[in-house]
């Protein structure tokens, strides 16, 4: 009985919303305020009939109700509560539920933050939304509706279960985190085009919507993280990032979306680049769908990638919808959005901040390049190409070196104009040391790349230690207070300079961890018991096979005593090779899994994955690989969230407006 | 110099820049795996020039052969359509490989056989599988 809620508050919340736009417009026209009151009602309508709908299918999942089609198709008897859950977002059609789920939950958020605020704006910024969430209803309501009954005629017993690689608790929470980023973008576009439509020129509105993308921003940047330490921890191929087109769908808005965060600052202090932002976030919500499409229509094969369905032109027709309304927006808006002031300086922070997004964006474009070349290729040569990680690493490097630069340089620029003296005054320190490290590193043995990228790591962590300590030291000359004291007020004074640059010391590591991928070994052996091989000056030795049978799953469980080269014991690594079904009578349906094993340490992680096995010998087969520095990666993502975090924590003040 | 020119030219001297090396990158990569053609086993079995390539197809039925000696050393016949290609992989093998998964290979093809460095699987078909076989849910096969 209840799917039939769920699909028909699906319904219900279509036709709704097509109410609540009529309404809407005709209070734009009319001025009748009384319109917008029931338009806007309307809305939340949409939304809470969405969350009805998404707790229902939550309801069926739960209690496994296998007349649901989806139900039977991604959870089993079996499945564990907590996946059963998840399984909301496992499938085509639930994670498309989701994804509205979202907006609405955001949508009745921006009505109520924003009730008594901007309105001549807000009846469009509801339009946009609403035309959103319309689209993912007609989606969910025609195409691939995610409370289809069963198409079976017999009682289905069981369903298939979810795929035990998706039960992790990681994988779990990652497709959601990535889904609040990927839909937030939403918000700020909708107000974007309201204040286009309406000419509003104040900046109060640009301060909620930058705060917005900042909470946007972190659970975008969360989720891509998340999906790496997947990735590197679970899947066995020693990496946490492989360029793959749906990888790149998530990084595309991430690289647009920091460019908009960067150049909306401007916005809010001077009133300048409005037609840049402009078309920044329109361009960064049209990714978010385009990456949708990606994901969902098996245009690109990919390991992310859903069966191939109808999905596809639907997805690509509203993207193009997206990009000629906003065109057109944006050319009727343009006289509105320029504004009479100019960048007075290449060497101030405004031009510093224009330069990092046309690095961003000429970035993106590279990604996006790589990713859709395959398709160009085939539509106006006929042959299908493949584009490789090498690709994307090679056109990517330098880009992302001068980015690194940039973090560092930016905070150093002063409005306006940096005079030559302050540009010495600053810049020397930083500069001379970044000079002194590189020749270090040359003297190392250490060449290309590798030492660029290492350079300027020092330079952009003294720049910003220097900006911190320029800082405190005014306060303690100024105010007589302790270091500590003082470093703790200027960071509460600016919160979102400060917790920008943490962001930016994030972003360093990161890259130092990057720059070890450099130096990764990797090799290929088998080992009998008490065999020995070795990786580099480590060694590795087979002590023990052993195995067992578990509840879900047989294992085969290895020892490898890892030791140093004077025969020092570093650790014990227990990779296993596990068959889930493995009672199942026919082989071809028993499904193998290598559960690897990671030393980690903070200057490299020891990487073992137990690859097959000769049972006819007792001969293991291992692949092992050294990855340096790989931790840095991680502990810079610790130090982004911890940064955006800061930055995002209310002042007094604003907690008053609030 | 007017000062807004000086930027305006400065932006775009760096996106000229960069989209030249996007372009010079994609004509002349420096890795062979960077770009590789992918083409049909009936393309593979008809060329001539040794180019590095990727194919896939379906592992056909009862084909895989390990080595005796080198278990990473695998031998497996890729059906695609009608035609048949036998091909040698060193190395770790996926997890879902096996008899009739649908896989992906690159390499080069030499002297009869394909030498692939690159073996990758498609997802397994028991997730997007077909309710009406009963065997799929059976309650025995799995424990918990």
């Amino acid at each position: 009985m209840t799917p039939v809620l769920g699909s028909v508050s699906l319904s219900l919340a279509a036709g709704f919303g097509i109410l609540s736009i009529i309404l809407l417009s005709l209070y734009i026209r009319s001025d009748d305020y009384r319109l917008f009151l029931a338009g806007r009602r309307m809305a939340i309508i949409v939304s809470v009939l969405v969350i009805i709908a998404t707790l229902v299918l939550v309801k069926e999942l739960i209690t496994s109700n296998f007349d649901v089609d989806y139900v039977a198709h991604y959870t089993s008897i079996e499945t564990p509560t907590v996946y059963k859950f998840t399984a909301l977002w496992a499938g085509q059609s639930g994670s498309l539920l989701f994804w509205i789920f979202i907006l609405s939950i955001y949508s009745l958020i921006t009505i109520f933050q924003n009730r008594n605020r901007y309105h001549r704006m807000m009846p469009w910024v509801l339009c946009v939304i609403l035309t959103v969430q319309l689209f993912f209803l007609i989606l969910t309501n025609f195409i691939t509706n995610p409370f289809e009954p069963t198409n079976a005629d017999f009682i289905v017993a069981n369903g298939l279960g979810l795929n035990p690689l998706l039960q992790n608790l990681t994988m779990a929470i990652h497709p959601p985190v990535l889904y609040l980023g990927f839909v937030g973008f939403t918000i700020p576009f909708a107000f974007t085009v309201a204040a286009l439509l309406t000419n509003e020129k104040g900046s109060l509105w640009v301060r909620s919507i930058r705060r917005w993308s900042l909470v946007t921003w972190l659970a975008l940047s969360s989720g891509i993280m998340l999906g790496g330490w997947w990735a590197y921890q679970e899947l066995g191929w020693g990496g946490y990032w492989a360029w793959d087109p749906v990888e790149n769908a998530s990084f595309m808005p991430w690289l647009t979306g920091t460019a908009f965060l960067h150049s909306i600052i401007i916005q809010e202090k001077k009133n300048m680049l409005r037609v840049w932002n402009t078309i920044l976030i329109m361009l960064t919500f049209a990714l978010t769908i385009f990456g949708t499409f990606l994901t969902r229509s098996g245009v690109m094969s990919s390991v992310h990638s859903f069966t191939e369905s109808s999905l596809g032109p639907i997805f690509l027709g509203f993207v193009a919808i997206i990009i000629t309304v906003c065109a057109v927006l944006i050319f009727h808006g343009l006289p509105n959005l320029k504004s009479n002031k100019r960048i007075e300086s290449l060497t101030s922070r405004e031009s510093g901040f224009l330069f990092n997004n046309v690095v961003f964006v000429t970035m993106c474009f590279a990604v996006f390049w790589g990713t859709i070349f395959p398709v160009i290729s085939e539509a106006v040569r006929g042959t299908k190409i493949t584009v490789g990680p090498p690709f994307f690493n090679q056109v990517n490097v330098p880009i992302g070196l001068l980015l690194l630069m940039l973090t560092g340089v930016g905070p150093l620029l002063a409005w306006r104009r940096t005079s030559r003296s302050n540009f010495i005054k600053y810049f020397s320190i930083p500069i001379g040391l970044a000079l002194i490290a590189a020749i270090v590193f040359l003297l190392s043995g250490f060449r290309g790349y590798v030492v660029i990228s290492l350079m300027l790591s020092v330079f952009v962590v003294v720049a910003i230690v220097t900006e911190f300590k320029r800082g405190v030291q005014a306060r303690m000359n100024r105010f007589g207070e302790s270091s500590f004291v003082a470093f703790r007020t200027m960071v509460r004074k600016n919160r979102s300079r400060y917790g920008g640059y943490f962001v930016h010391l994030g972003i360093v590591l990161m890259f130092i961890g990057f720059t070890g991928q450099a130096f990764n070994l990797k090799k290929e052996f088998g080992l009998g018991i008490n065999d020995r091989e070795h990786l580099g000056n480590i060694n590795f030795e087979l002590k023990q096979l052993r195995e067992e049978e578990r509840p879900n799953h047989f294992a085969w469980i290895s020892e490898l005593l890892v030791t140093g080269k004077d025969g020092n014991n570093i650790t014990t690594l227990r990779p296993e090779k596990r068959i889930y079904f493995h009672r199942d009578p026919n082989p071809d349906r028993r499904q193998p899994h290598s559960e690897l094993d990671i030393y980690t340490t903070l200057k490299r992680d020891i990487y073992s994955v137990f690859s097959s096995i000769d049972t006819d010998n007792d001969i293991a087969f291992f692949q092992i690989m050294i990855n340096p520095l790989v931790q840095f990666v991680w502990y810079g993502g610790y130090i982004l969230v911890l940064g955006t975090l800061i930055a995002l924590w209310p002042s007094k003040r604003e907690k008053l407006l609030m | 110099m007017v000062p807004k020119n000086k930027v305006v030219i400065t932006v775009t001297g760096i996106a000229l820049i960069a989209l030249f090396w996007i372009y010079w990158v994609s004509v002349n990569p420096m890795d062979e795996k960077a770009m590789v053609k992918f083409i049909s086993v009936q393309e593979v079995l008809q060329s001539k020039n040794h180019e590095r390539v990727r194919i896939g197809g379906i592992v056909a039925d009862g084909s895989i052969i390990l080595s005796s000696t080198n278990k990473l050393e695998v031998v497996f016949t890729l059906k695609e359509g009608d035609s048949f290609l036998p091909v040698e992989f060193i190395g770790t093998r996926p997890d879902l490989f096996k008899n009739g998964a649908e896989v992906i290979v690159e390499g080069l093809y030499q002297e009869g056989s394909f030498h692939a460095d690159i073996l990758q699987t498609k997802c397994a078909s028991r997730y997007e599988g077909d309710l009406r076989d009963a065997s799929f849910y059976n309650l025995d096969e799995i424990e918990i």
